[in-house]
């Protein structure tokens, strides 16, 4: 749905974009990640045509950007961060002014902003001044501005961007009922938005892409843990077992945190390739039964978005390509 | 068909928005509020004298100095504001041309400047009611196009202004500066200049071109001279507008 390719751009000195290139596969959420000045919303600048790339181009639906921009953005529904927007105007007087601007003119305009007001659930507030509402209202009136001329394409940029946990569980419910038959690049640094939100990631790291795939790939391309949790009879054989532990072939780190009373949770981290994680599971069982530990915790820990894109920051681009999309 | 449903709509859309949006904010209210108070003081100052012509000129020679801080007051926060609040990123995403960006500010902006002069409106039934005999209807209207041609020349140069910063302020200075320039540079510097470069400033001079509506004249050659500047002043701003897509 959306192709992006080489896409590089420079303001003054500061090389924002160099060489960008992924894909947004239709009907699925894709997430843009990066640290701030990654590039996040530069790109998304140049997929609404809002800037223009100094070089590499940009295709929705087929769509040519910069040759045809208007059609392209006929086909996008744009939040920017922090949902700019007019304050002095009544939600509704906004609502028909954008479906206006999208050529949506008497039935067909009432209609579509009575239906972004029912999506968005804004009938409450629809006679209310923009400026006068809460940041989540805000965002839901962005967001209702966003799907007025019902785009095949939805790009939001930062949509959790300053608001409260209640207001994030909102908005994150909001965007995936908008993302039912839509395709939706959302662009954030909130990780855990990201990790709830999104089929497939694209991450940015200086300018560059850092790894790009579905979701589930890339987090299995994280680093492999186990979770232990043991109550031991004193401090002293909690801290032999872990230099034991930290002492088996494949075993790359220990990670120790007291629990109450003499009780540990480890972390352990280890290499498939050396140690499967059957064989480790019974040595540190083995371990810990000759300790006299109780076992209240032995698990297969998860990678989290935020381990993987933290390790990928340390590692720089070109870190994870197994996930790239062909 | 879509695209030219859409460019006009948007055009239409940005303009009406505009124009609501001039009366939504104070500053809107106190450019009308002090424009109509102003043709007021003058209008008891210069015409209701009794025993001198019913003439409105004195009010439409002074009104075109007026517009020399009046128009890019209205004009400094077509763009800057947008542009500073992040709105603008929303206009210029939509469907709309940068020519419908530029023109429905510009057409925005124009129907407040008409909505000024519709405030002096009952000076000129005063006049009517109280004037033996009549005054010529020819210099009224000459007077009252002139005022709309200039208003509107104005205001093309504080929209191209207002393109180039986000911040009000200078989109007003620059804007006054220029006219201030533009005016000063062709009527007291072009007799300074030398022959060749005076001549140029001549074909440019605003002053020259008001005398003849001043007059009650409306030489189609005037007119012209208006609609086309203002035309490029709009155009200008709107490859002003494509041109931050590019930085």
């Amino acid at each position: 749905m959306i192709e992006a390719r080489n896409l590089q751009k420079s303001y003054g000195r500061v090389h924002a974009l160099s060489g960008v290139s992924f894909d947004v596969p239709p009907g699925q959420v894709t997430g843009l990640l990066g640290a701030n000045g990654a590039g996040k919303s530069t790109t998304i600048r140049i997929i609404t045509g809002y800037t223009a790339p100094d070089a590499g181009w940009v295709r929705v639906k087929g769509i040519h950007a910069s040759r045809e921009p208007i059609r392209v953005r006929q086909h996008i529904g744009y939040l920017p961060e922090s949902a700019p927007t007019y304050g002095e105007m009544p939600v509704e007087a906004l609502l028909r002014f954008r479906a206006s601007l999208h050529g949506l003119r008497g039935k067909d305009r009432r209609r579509a902003v009575d239906e972004a007001i029912d999506t968005c659930v804004l009938q409450s507030v629809r006679r209310r001044r923009v400026g006068g509402l809460s940041k989540g209202y805000k965002q839901r009136v962005g967001l209702a501005t966003a799907i007025l001329h019902d785009p095949a394409v939805l790009v939001l940029d930062e949509p959790s961007n300053g608001l409260d946990p209640g207001q994030i569980t909102e908005t994150r419910s909001l965007i995936r009922r908008l993302a039912e038959g839509r395709t939706v690049l959302v662009s954030s640094h909130i990780l855990p938005e990201i990790e709830r939100t999104c089929d497939r990631v694209v991450i940015l790291a200086g300018g560059r892409p850092c790894a790009e795939g579905p979701l589930d790939e890339l987090l299995a391309q994280g680093d492999h843990e186990l979770v232990c949790e043991a109550g031991f009879t004193d401090h002293r054989s909690g801290a032999a077992s872990a230099r034991t532990i930290e002492a088996i072939e494949g075993v790359t780190a220990v990670v120790s945190r007291e629990l109450d009373g003499a009780a540990v949770r480890w972390r352990v981290g280890f290499e498939p390739a050396t140690i499967s994680e059957t064989d480790l599971r019974q040595q540190i069982g083995r371990i810990l039964a000759g300790s006299n530990a109780e076992v209240r915790l032995l698990e297969r820990q998860r990678a989290s978005l935020e381990s993987l894109f933290l390790k990928l920051m340390e590692q720089g681009p070109g870190a994870i390509e197994a996930g790239r999309v062909a | 068909m879509r695209l030219v449903r859409t460019t006009i709509g948007g055009t239409w859309a940005i303009a009406r928005r505009e124009f609501m949006a001039l009366f939504r904010v104070p500053v809107g209210w106190l450019v009308l509020a002090l424009y109509a108070g102003l043709w007021g003081g003058m209008f008891v100052q210069f015409v209701l004298v009794p025993g001198a012509p019913a003439t409105m000129r004195p009010l439409f020679a002074t009104a075109a100095w007026l517009m020399l801080p009046i128009a890019p007051a209205i004009s400094m926060r077509l763009f800057s504001d947008e542009l500073r609040t992040g709105s603008y990123e929303l206009l210029a995403t939509s469907p709309a041309t940068d020519l419908s960006l530029a023109l429905g500010k510009f057409i925005g902006a124009g129907l407040f400047l008409l909505a000024l002069l519709g405030s002096t409106l009952p000076l000129v039934a005063v006049l009517l009611t109280l004037s033996d005999p009549m005054p010529d209807a020819g210099p009224l209207l000459a007077g009252y196009l002139s005022v709309t041609l200039l208003g509107l020349l104005f205001l093309s140069v504080g929209l191209l202004a207002s393109t180039l910063t986000a911040s009000q302020t200078l989109s007003f200075l620059g804007a006054m500066l220029a006219l201030f320039v533009w005016l000063l540079a062709t009527t007291a510097g072009r007799s300074r200049a030398p022959e060749a470069i005076g001549d140029a400033l001549a074909t440019m001079a605003i002053t020259d071109r008001l005398e003849g509506f001043a007059k009650g004249v409306i030489d189609t050659g005037d007119v012209a001279f208006f609609v086309v500047l203002t035309a490029w002043f709009v155009l200008a701003a709107s490859m002003c507008i494509g041109v931050r897509r590019w930085l």
